[in-house]
Parts: C-alpha cells; structure tokens; sequence
C-alpha cells in the first residue's frame, strides 16, 4: 500500500501539475493585490481619507439609501439588511472588518475562491488520476499487477486527499507572500467577529464572539479544504466513469459553474439546497452572511456534502472494481 | 538533488500528510466553534490612538434626506457635491466630505442617527456641516398634498420643531465650532391646483426652522424658497419633487455664497 502511494505521488509530480497550478494560483494573486490595491487607492481619493470608520459609516449609509430603492429584489434586499447589521455591530463595538495586511487579504481570497477557484484547481489533478490511466493503455499494467484493485485506487484517492492538501498550503502561502509585499505581513492578532446568525427576523447578534484572525483563518482553511476534498472525490468519480477526460471535467465545471448561477436564484426553490453545488461556500456562515436558501446552517451544508463525498467514493469503488478493462 | 528522487517523494508525500492532518484540524475547530464558541479578549486600539487622526485640508459632513443624498441630479453629485467642488476651487484646499444623507429620512430618523456614536465622530471632526430636513415630514411622498390643511399638520410641525432643536443641539455638543448650514424647503407643488396653500405652510415651516436655528450660535438657515418660485418646474427632477441639477446648482451657489473660510 505504501509503495503503491509512493508510486502514485512519482506520477502526480512527473506530471508537473502542482506547478502549473501553483503558477496560476501565483498569477491571480498578483492579479487581485493590484484590483485591491487600486480600490483602496480609489477609494481613499473619493472620501479623502483614509480613516476606515469613515469608509465603513459611509458603506453604511450607501447601503442604507440602497435599500430605500423600491427597484431590489427582496432577497436582495435582505441580504444587504444583514450586512448593514454587520457592518453597524463593528463599527458600534469599533473592530475594523478588514484590518489592513496579508492575512486578511488571505481571508477574503480564500472566502472568494472556495465555491469556484479552487474546487477548479483541485479538478485539475482530480479529473485525469484515473482516465488518464484510460486513455493513455497503462491502465492494464496497473491491473495486471498482484494488487487487489481497490487498493490500486485506494492510493490513487489517497494521493488526491494529499495533493488537495498541498493546493490549499499553496494557495495560503501564495497569497500571503505576494499580497504582503504591497499590504504587509503583519495583521494575524487583528481582531475579527463570528457568530453572527441569519433569523427570519434578521441578524442575530447575541452569540457574537471576537476571535483573533489567525484563528479564524485556520478555521477558513479547514472549511475550504473539507469542499476541496468533496469536490475532488466528485471529479474523481467522473475520471472513474468517464474515459474522457475532458468529458469529466466539462461535466464538473458545469455543475461548479450552475452552482455559482443557482446561488443567486434559489431562494424560492427549497429543495435545491441539496445539490452539493449550494452548499460550496462553507466560509459565508463563519462570517454570517446570509445563506442563499433559507433555512441552510453548517452542519447542513457539511451533512449534504458529507452525503455526496461518500456517495461518490462508493460509485468510485464499486464501479473500478466490477468492471471489465479491455 | 533530483525532484523525483525516492527522499523527496517521501519528504513531499509526508508535508502533504501533515497538512492535511493540519487542514482537518482546521475544519473541526470551524465546527466547534461555531457551534460552541468562547470570546476571547483582544486588545483593541486604545481611544487616544484613534482620536489622532491628522487633517488637512477642511472636512464637511453632509446629513440629511435625499436633497443631501442628490437624489434627482443625473451627476448625481447633489448641492453637496457642487458646493465641495466650489468650495476645492477657491480654497484651493483638499476636500473631506462625509454624505450622511439618506433617501426618504424624516426628522425623527436623522434624530435617531445622529445619536450614533460614530456620526458624532464625525461631527466632531467636520469644519462645515451641512442638513437637509423636514421635507420628508411635511410632504409624505406626496401625501401632504392632500391632508396639509388638517388639524394634524400643526402636530406634525410641533414634533419636526422638536426634533430639528434635539438634532441642532447634538450637533453643537460635539462641535461648537463648525458652521452649520439649515437648507430649508421649498414647494414643488407650488404650481398645482392648490399650491398657494400649500406655499403658505411651508413658509410657515420655513419661518419656524429659521427661529430654531437663530437659537443656536452659527446655525446658518439657507431659504431656497424663492429659488423655486417661479418657473419650478425647470428646476424639478421628473419625479416634480427632487431639484434637477440646475436646481441643485441653485442651492449649492447660495450656500456657497454664505459661506466664510
């Protein structure tokens, strides 16, 4: 077994596909520190100032002129209702929501890129572990060999969870390394509030507790590991399915892509919050915004993937090992 | 050393390993926090810090309903907007405008605000500010139109008169200094049917304002009454409510004109 997942890893870092994912990571983080960069340079020009509770008074009451408009949907309008609250609870108790620094631009990147950004990555290494085996006829010299072939794709799936693994620490170092050459490394003790909870009434706000970012990133990480591993155990089902492997990963990007879509026009359909793609992003309920279908709180969405992760590693199993390879 | 080289794989595969316990770890605290969680204590920025915030240049505060906000001006800059501009122009100093304003705000509303700790904050730190009030209160969206001449009307003055002498007084405790600018009302229905009523009552509003603010040292009222006298609807956004951006330029050059740097 251990050998067999040691050959697994030769593979993956032949291939070279944790570099190019490293590039690409590497680029975009330069990418959203320069757009973050100009927007706080914008930003302070317009207001004059580079007081945040001036920035942040003012978002409150752009927010609140926003809501008067008759024009905004009232999920739409909800949503801003709790932000306001948000944004009115730290200023009242004076905590800057984006203490300026790497760590928090490590926050909000990880916060963007759980739903699309890395799953996408992740399917990178996840879609081709198998197919590629496929489509490239070494898939007989792997089963011809006295292993039993679910340990065969046992390594193989073990050799993701690692890989996925080292996406993540990419991703967080990455991003924390480029981003603070322009904002600073400093910022991990900054203050930060959780336990904001979505009512039908609003925002509730008795449970809120201070945590420091350090903490809270560590909890962001994990969140976004937990979707990364579903998400590559799904891609690694279709890799099993599928012999193409574009094929797999087409299939993949649409359900990741609908999920992006279906977000933000589900709030009438109930049951759609099953599907795993609404349920991508873990870290909303860490900050508390609201979830896109009413009634969805962490252990549901934790519980719903948890649900398609391991539906998705028996088809895996069951499927590798019945079938004929010719 | 070769990448591929069995130690290396092994040293990659064992950091993998323990990142991954790492990550789990991760996930489980986010769970248990979330549903258990204690506060802890984190120092926060003591007040003096704070209070050190360096100026230059003059700071404005605009507070108000949506004749503050510029609701109306296809700039959509606003009388504010236009009167920074100015007053940038011949100070030839740096502008900090803080608009408070929001759409539809009644005087028991911008009373409510201007409690905020954080807009006396600003308050404190403004050299000129400006409010627009009250016409929210005396029009309703157009429903004063139909009832201005009841009994309640008189009510509703007395609450608004109530209110504008609390929000004056707020302003002057956190800043005796800064010069205050009351814009007052003007009647966008001056040329319908019974305009000239309602002209009546807002002059009498007006008159009022204008008593309040004589109260309080350097609360400055601006009428813009007769700057909507004739020919108002040249003057009116599409709504015939909002001033357009020539309305809003009317009321940002008499402003202006009374301002002293």
């Amino acid at each position: 077994m251990h050998k067999l997942i040691q050959n697994e890893m030769l593979k993956l870092i032949a291939k070279k596909r944790l570099i190019v994912i490293a590039i690409i990571i590497g680029v975009l983080v330069m990418l959203f520190t320069y757009a973050q960069y100009k927007q706080i340079q914008t930003q302070r020009e317009k207001l004059g100032t580079s007081d945040w509770r001036t920035i942040l008074q003012q978002q409150i009451v752009d927010t609140t002129n926003r809501l008067s408009s008759s024009r905004i949907s009232d999920e739409w309008k909800k949503q801003l209702q709790i932000s306001l609250q948000q944004q009115q609870y730290y200023l009242e108790h004076d905590i800057n929501p984006s203490e300026p620094g790497a760590p928090t631009f490590m926050r909000i990147f990880l916060e963007n890129s759980i739903d699309l950004f890395i799953p996408l990555m992740v399917m990178v290494i996840a879609s081709d572990l198998v197919s590629s085996e496929h489509s490239l006829g070494t898939v007989k010299l792997l089963l011809t060999r006295p292993v039993k072939r679910w340990k065969i794709l046992l390594s193989k799936y073990i050799t993701l969870c690692l890989a996925v693994s080292l996406i993540i620490a990419i991703a967080g170092i990455l991003s924390y390394g480029i981003s603070g050459l322009v904002f600073g490394y400093k910022g991990w003790g900054a203050p930060i509030l959780t336990g904001f909870s979505v009512t039908d009434t609003g925002l509730n706000t008795s449970e809120v507790r201070l945590l420091s970012l350090w903490k809270f990133l560590l909890m962001d990480f994990g969140l976004v590991w937990f979707v990364a591993i579903v998400v590559g155990t799904l891609s690694f089902m279709l890799s099993v399915l599928i012999r193409s492997t574009a094929a797999g990963m087409g299939v993949m990007l649409a359900a990741l892509i609908s999920g992006a879509i279906l977000n933000n026009m589900v709030s009438s359909w109930k049951s759609a919050k099953f599907f795993f793609m609404v349920n991508l992003r873990l870290t909303d309920y860490m900050k508390g915004n609201a979830p896109p279908i009413e009634g969805m709180t962490l252990s549901f969405s934790l519980l719903t993937l948890l649900v398609w992760w391991a539906a998705a590693l028996m088809v895996s199993f069951m499927v590798f090992t019945k079938r004929d390879v010719y | 050393m070769n990448i591929l080289s069995k130690n290396s794989i092994r040293a990659i595969t064992g950091v993998a390993a323990l990142l991954c316990l790492l990550w789990l770890a991760g996930l489980g605290w986010a769970v248990g926090e979330y549903y258990d969680g204690t506060s802890e204590n984190i120092s926060k920025p003591s007040v003096s810090e704070q209070k050190a915030d360096q100026k230059k240049g003059l700071t404005v505060v605009a507070l108000g309903d949506s004749l503050t906000r510029g609701t109306g001006d296809e700039t959509g800059k606003g009388y504010v907007g236009v009167l920074v501009d100015e007053i940038k122009e011949k100070t030839k100093k740096s502008v900090q405008l803080t608009n408070l304003g929001i759409n539809g705000q009644r005087s028991d509303q911008l009373r409510n605000q201007i409690q905020e700790e954080e807009i006396g904050r600003q308050i404190q730190k403004a050299d000129v500010v400006l409010v627009t009030i009250g016409g929210n209160d005396l029009f309703r969206g157009g429903q004063g139109l139909i009832d201005f001449q009841a009994e309640d009307i008189t009510a509703i003055e007395k609450k608004y008169l109530d209110n504008l002498n609390f929000i004056f007084t707020e302003i002057r405790k956190h800043n005796q200094t800064a010069n205050v600018f009351f814009v007052g009302l003007y009647n966008p229905f001056i040329e319908l049917n019974q305009g000239k009523e309602m002209s009546k009552v807002v002059r009498k509003w007006n008159y009022d304002s204008a008593e309040v603010s004589a109260v309080f040292p350097k609360i400055v009222f601006v009428p813009t009454f007769d700057l909507f006298e004739l020919k108002v609807n040249d003057y009116l956004y599409s709504d015939k409510f909002h001033p357009n951006q020539k309305g809003y330029r009317l009321i940002a050059e008499r402003v202006a004109a009374l301002m002293t740097w």
